[in-house]
């Protein structure tokens, strides 16, 4: 590929990020410390990790909702402050306006950027026919289903051409077969416009069938512990399928090993403060 | 072979007409029966009342009787009443309310909104808010005729007044349980702090807004009569205090009834109001449920 350096449009560079958050009861609370992370312009970096590693903290500091406590993130070769500008994010639910309708949604991108109603509701329209939701353009979130109401998510976070995309276990509360099918589009899409992405994920096989780049992150407090390249061909094709290849296997193994003994200690951990709160309660 | 299973076909499909014409038969009968049933409790009642008092075993003095209040009522809409037509004080009595209910939620969802997205302003104001609000409103009335006179001024303000907390507190709460996935969500795709008010905070509101907006209607005519009690020229709350001085039990009935179907036509009217507003929201089983009650 032609992008190497990391100064270009939407690349990431976190140097030595702590984040603490202070918990309404007053005690100080560390999400992640000492996190340094790199994903280049174009580069599809999935973040795999325990439960409550602080991997969606990563993500909220490049998007620039949160600020680190310690270190810098730096966006396109510039330092975080306000809102990062070319970012758009996929949340888990998906965070669309349930009053509005689909194509009212996805135009709210370009209408906040200035664009008159009516251009933008045209342009909402080309994506919704982009993501296949043609047909679908006045119904309501809550009459589409989940898939389709993430292709919406989709097609509202890629209006705005972003040069990053956040994506925050955009895809776990599908079912597995809406999963797969998301997944490919998702690809297809990315293969189009190539924005670099940020993907966190539990779902390990997810992880290695779409990403450049795997990094493992530690137990809470979460911290980097590994980065693995994943050097699948692309276009990757079918990701049902792709898992069967050897070469699939052997990263997955890989990262597994280095993955497992997080899950673990993040379990026990787990397991320890529910008997603590128990023997309190 | 295939006649069998066309024939099975056709049965399953006559067996479903069958009891689809069943069920809605049933249906039919059933509102008929709850129809019936609804004007049999209110013969009832009332010809227990008007015979109550025609065998004497009710004192029509105290208790009025049903006929009395037909005739009243007759009475005040042919003839007037002691302050011009009947019709002009129900007239004057809806004005004040709906001026009062307008100017209370109007400032309510303003300054509800307002509080719940600056935190420093709803720290500050809100102890005030708790005092003003533990007082017994309807007192201020007073005060409000004493300031305002006898006129229109002081109910709308005593009606506004009342809707204004129960709009206040409901947009507060909506403004203050907004998804904070979809405001970050709005910032992300590029919102100025307007834009996610109007976009996302307000319309999420809307709901808690528009479920306070009942009750504030039920607040302001209150206000308007309670006002109208305490001192005026015109209006129903007015005619019923007059009544009351004369120890007219049919008047105070009679225009008590009036009043009980504005708010009933009131609250119909918001009713429509509210389906067109939220039209947005899946049809819930909940709203089926309580359709009957």
């Amino acid at each position: 590929m032609t992008i190497s350096n990391t100064t270009g449009m939407g690349g990431v560079e976190m140097t030595n990020v702590t984040k603490r958050f202070v918990t309404p009861t007053g005690a100080a609370m560390t999400a992640i410390r000492d996190v340094n992370l790199t994903v280049e312009p174009g580069q599809f970096c999935a973040i795999v990790g325990p439960t409550g590693c602080g991997k969606s903290t990563t993500l909220t500091l490049a998007a620039g909702l949160e600020r680190p406590s310690a270190g810098t993130v730096e966006v396109s070769g510039k330092p975080v402050d306000g809102i990062t500008k070319g970012a758009s994010f996929v949340f888990q639910s998906d965070a669309l306006l349930p009053w509005k309708p689909v194509e009212a949604n996805v135009a709210l991108g370009p209408m906040f950027r200035g664009m008159p109603r009516r251009e933008a509701l045209t342009q909402a329209r080309n994506w919704l026919k982009v993501v296949g939701l043609s047909g679908f353009e006045n119904h309501y979130p809550h009459q589409l289903s989940g898939g389709m109401r993430k292709r919406v998510s989709l097609a509202a976070a890629l209006i705005n051409e972003p040069t990053m995309l956040l994506m925050d276990e955009p895809f776990s509360a599908l079912d597995v077969q809406t999963r797969a099918i998301m997944s490919n589009e998702l690809l297809t899409l990315w293969e189009k416009s190539r924005p670099s992405v940020m993907f966190v994920t539990h779902d390990l096989e997810e992880a290695i069938a779409l990403a450049d780049k795997v990094v493992v992150i530690t137990a809470g407090p979460g911290t980097v512990k590994a980065v693995f390249d994943v050097d699948l061909p692309r276009p990757r094709g079918a990701v049902q399928e792709i898992r069967f290849t050897p070469r699939f296997l052997e990263l997955y193994q890989q990262i597994w090993e280095s993955l497992k003994e997080e899950v673990e200690s993040a379990y026990q951990r787990q397991v320890t403060t529910n008997l603590n709160r128990g023997a309190a309660a | 072979m295939t006649t069998a299973t066309a024939e099975a076909l056709n049965s399953a499909a006559g067996d479903e007409q069958v009891i689809a014409t069943a069920a809605r038969e049933r249906l039919r009968r059933r509102k008929l029966l709850v129809l019936s049933s609804q004007i049999g409790v209110a013969v009832l009642v009332l010809g227990a009342w008007q015979l109550g008092t025609l065998t004497g075993a009710v004192d029509p003095f105290f208790f009025g009787s049903p006929l009395g209040i037909v005739q009243r009522l007759g009475d005040w809409f042919v003839n007037g009443t002691a302050y011009g037509s009947f019709w002009e004080q129900i007239w004057i009595t809806l004005e004040e309310s709906l001026l009062g209910f307008a100017f209370g939620v109007g400032s309510g969802v303003l300054l509800g909104v307002l509080l719940g997205e600056v935190p420093f302003l709803a720290d500050v104001f809100s102890p005030y808010i708790k005092i003003v609000n533990a007082l017994p409103r309807i007192v201020l009335g007073s005060i409000f005729v004493m300031w305002l006179g006898l006129g229109l001024p002081s109910k709308v303000l005593l009606a506004a007044v009342l809707v204004f907390f129960v709009v206040f507190f409901n947009a507060f709460q909506g403004v203050r349980s907004v998804d904070r996935n979809l405001v970050a969500n709005a910032r992300i795709l590029g919102a100025s702090r307007l834009q996610v008010v109007q976009h996302v905070v307000f319309p999420s509101a809307m709901t808690w807004i528009i479920a306070s907006l009942h009750v504030a209607l039920g607040f302001s005519i209150i206000g308007a009569i309670v006002g109208e009690f305490l001192g005026a020229q015109n209006g129903l709350g007015l005619v019923i205090a007059t009544a009351q001085n004369t120890f007219d039990a049919n008047g105070v009935f009679g225009a008590m009834l009036v009043i009980g179907l504005l708010a009933l036509g009131a609250e119909a009217l918001m009713s429509i109001l509210e389906r067109r507003l939220l039209a947005w929201r899946p049809k819930s089983t909940s709203e089926n449920n309580t359709a009957g009650i």
